[in-house]
């Protein structure tokens, strides 16, 4: 039983706090991924999690076991790191042995539990070799083969595709999603990339400044995003984000701001009217259409292949980014109308950045 | 239009040859010239810092000479020089004096300044000032060190002096005569070389245990390796390279080792330090013997120079077992 606990854990270095009192729980076999910015304490979360580093208060329990005590070694789990870390005065084959060389285990067992690890992420052939002679995709196997050796029933991986082109890097995406699926086991992952994050996850856990922002299904942090932190971190391009005010208009309520009026949906909390807000619109919520209610002046245009998305200004230097068809016409100079999805508007707090519908 | 640069056009249309000294300043003024300046100067340098003083070597190393006479009276003797180096019992001892001393001292460099540098990368405070402190002896003039050492090591001396309560409990004497005993004299040699030369190893085992990735030392620890299976398997194995480096740095050195012999021993008592380096310099200088010096700094080079290629290589090959090209 792989159920990670995390209970009010605090890391400080000096003065500064990498991971201020969070607390989560990974269920068993669960594919978890925290993601967030350079410094929001998730590679320190995670490893505390590995013991490499001691947590300054706060507990971890994996399992039922409280581990804080336990040598990184004793916790039953296996790692791969950012830059891999793979020994390079050792073979691949001896790589991927050496969690079981340490162990005493049998020379016999070792042979046959590498072979079978090095069959399962298909690099049988570079047993002999030594991680130079391997490109990127291969040490990235080997890696890989190195943890699934010792059976751990977690696995802990800290950026391990980072350093990888972007063809190869969508690949092993799909690779390590399959190989979660055959395993069983509970994977935690940390990544900077959101699309990384949105792929693979069963649940993804937000993190920014040592707190975590939101934890949630991969849809669910994608459509109801809980601060506007999230909302700009998920999505490509980044969300659409206006600066105005509620304004309460007979039974309705509208959001108003520099050649913007749009009135919102009815489902919002009493009290919200007169409060200045940051009204987050996807690009794909942004409607161009010829009979919608504001006007604006195209800017740019990028064609995506499957959308463009159009640039423009809707008002005293202000740009909004839409995605429309890819048969579009709209070009630089040109003028457009459009409007807002109602449902799909999401309103936070101008001040704190929390959601507010 | 074509332009020529060899001459100057007369109204003609035909051109007129330079003449030497304006071709030649056209030269000097071409770019080329400023290209040349960088390798003059180092084949400049090599030749009469290198190339010429070994040409003499060699060529006075055939020669019948002696200092203290007319060089007129020099004959041409072939390799009798080198004949009498190879029979000479005085130069086989001390050969082997400076493998024993180069030896023992960089063996003893190499432990204590891995031990130190083991040390200090694990220190958690304080780290600089123990740097600091252990770098001290390498920057030190070493006759400062031999003179020092000689102090230690006189009757009067500290060395003594600490020792006397003991000495004189079992009726000994404590005014020792350290450097007047072959063996004593011996390690008093090794000792100051080592108390010089550890630094540095030890600098160069700091930057290696700086240089190890510490990702690789957690991904071992994750995989549950014990601190000693951290240090054998993957600390040691990747520190071969700055081992290697140590080694061969100061066995060239050592090989050469001549201050603290001269400072301490005179190469005494009788021959018992006599190093290979203050061999020649008492054949040169005391005895006058230059050709017979110099047949003998020749072999030397030959005897050397296969120990530092093979040095070398050794370096290369486990540079490259770690991070080399495929």
């Amino acid at each position: 039983m792989a159920r990670i606990q995390i209970k009010d854990l605090v890391k400080t270095f000096g003065a500064y706090k990498a991971v201020s009192g969070i607390n989560m729980e990974i269920r068993d076999g669960e594919f978890m991924i925290m993601v967030g910015p350079s410094g929001c304490g998730k590679t320190t979360t995670l490893n505390m999690i590995s013991g490499l580093e001691t947590p300054t208060s706060g507990q971890i329990v994996i399992g039922d076991t409280v581990v804080n005590d336990l040598e990184p070694g004793e916790r039953g789990l296996g790692m791969v790191f950012q830059d891999l870390a793979l020994f390079p005065h050792m073979t691949v084959y001896e790589n991927i042995a050496f969690g079981l060389r340490v162990k005493k285990v049998p020379p016999a067992e070792i042979d046959r539990r590498v072979t079978a690890a090095a069959e399962a992420v298909h690099i049988g052939s570079l047993l002999p070799k030594l991680p130079r002679q391997c490109s990127g995709g291969e040490s990235q196997r080997v890696a890989l083969a190195r943890t699934i050796v010792t059976n751990p029933s977690v696995f802990l991986m800290d950026e391990p595709l980072s350093s990888l082109d972007a063809k190869l890097r969508v690949d092993m995406r799909t690779e390590l999603k399959r190989l979660h699926e055959r395993l069983k086991a509970t994977f935690v992952y940390v990544t900077h990339d959101q699309a990384e994050a949105m792929t693979m996850a069963d649940s993804i856990v937000v993190m920014s400044k040592g707190r975590i922002e939101q934890l949630g299904s991969p849809l669910a942090i994608y459509n109801t995003p809980a601060t506007q932190f999230v909302a700009g971190f998920f999505g490509t391009p980044t969300m659409n984000f206006l600066e105005g005010t509620i304004e309460a208009n007979g039974s309705g309520r509208r959001f108003r701001a520099p050649g913007i009026d749009q009135p919102l949906p009815d489902a919002l909390p009493a009290g919200i009217a007169g409060r200045k807000v940051t009204l987050g619109v996807r690009s794909e919520h942004v409607l161009v259409d010829a009979n919608g209610p504001h006007a604006g002046t195209v800017l740019i245009t990028e064609p995506l292949g499957d959308a463009t998305l159009v640039h423009f200004d809707y008002g005293q230097g202000k740009t909004l980014v839409a995605k429309v068809p890819p048969t579009t016409t709209l070009g630089p100079g040109g003028q457009l109308r459009f409007d807002f999805a109602p449902q799909a508007c999401h309103l936070f707090d101008a001040a704190g950045g929390e959601r507010l519908n | 239009m074509t332009h020529t640069t060899t001459g100057t056009h007369l109204a003609s249309g035909k051109t007129r040859p330079l003449g030497a000294p304006a071709r030649l300043a056209k030269w000097l003024a071409s770019e080329r010239v400023f290209r040349l300046i960088p390798f003059v100067l180092v084949e400049g340098l090599f030749i009469v810092t290198i190339l010429i003083p070994f040409a003499l070597t060699i060529w006075i190393s055939m020669l019948k000479w002696r200092a203290n006479r007319p060089f007129e009276t020099a004959v041409f003797s072939g390799l009798d020089n080198y004949a009498g180096v190879l029979e000479n019992e005085q130069f086989w001892f001390s050969v082997g004096r400076t493998f024993y001393f180069a030896g023992v001292a960089v063996a003893l460099e190499l432990l204590i300044g891995f031990f130190l540098a083991m040390m200090v990368t694990n220190c958690t405070r304080s780290k600089k000032l123990y740097t600091t402190i252990f770098l001290v002896p390498m920057m030190i003039v070493p006759i400062v060190v031999g003179y020092n050492f000689s102090m230690i090591y006189i009757d009067s001396g500290p060395l003594n002096q600490l020792l006397s309560p003991f000495l004189e409990r079992f009726g000994i004497d404590p005014r020792i005569r350290w450097l007047s005993h072959p063996v004593a004299a011996q390690w008093a040699i090794i000792i100051a070389d080592v108390w010089q030369w550890t630094s540095l190893t030890f600098l160069i085992f700091l930057s290696g245990f700086a240089a190890l990735p510490r990702q690789l030392i957690n991904a071992a620890r994750v995989m549950g390796a014990s601190p000693m299976q951290i240090f054998f398997r993957v600390q040691l194995p990747l520190l071969k390279p700055a081992i290697a480096i140590a080694v061969v740095i100061r066995s060239m050195e050592a090989l050469k080792m001549f201050d603290p012999v001269v400072l301490l021993t005179f190469g005494g008592p009788g021959t018992s330090t006599q190093t290979v380096a203050y061999f020649l310099w008492e054949q040169v200088w005391q005895f006058n013997k230059f050709s017979f010096g110099a047949a003998a700094s020749i072999l030397l080079l030959f005897l050397f120079s296969f120990l530092i290629f093979a040095g070398i290589f050794t370096i290369i090959r486990q540079r490259n077992a770690i991070a080399g090209g495929r």
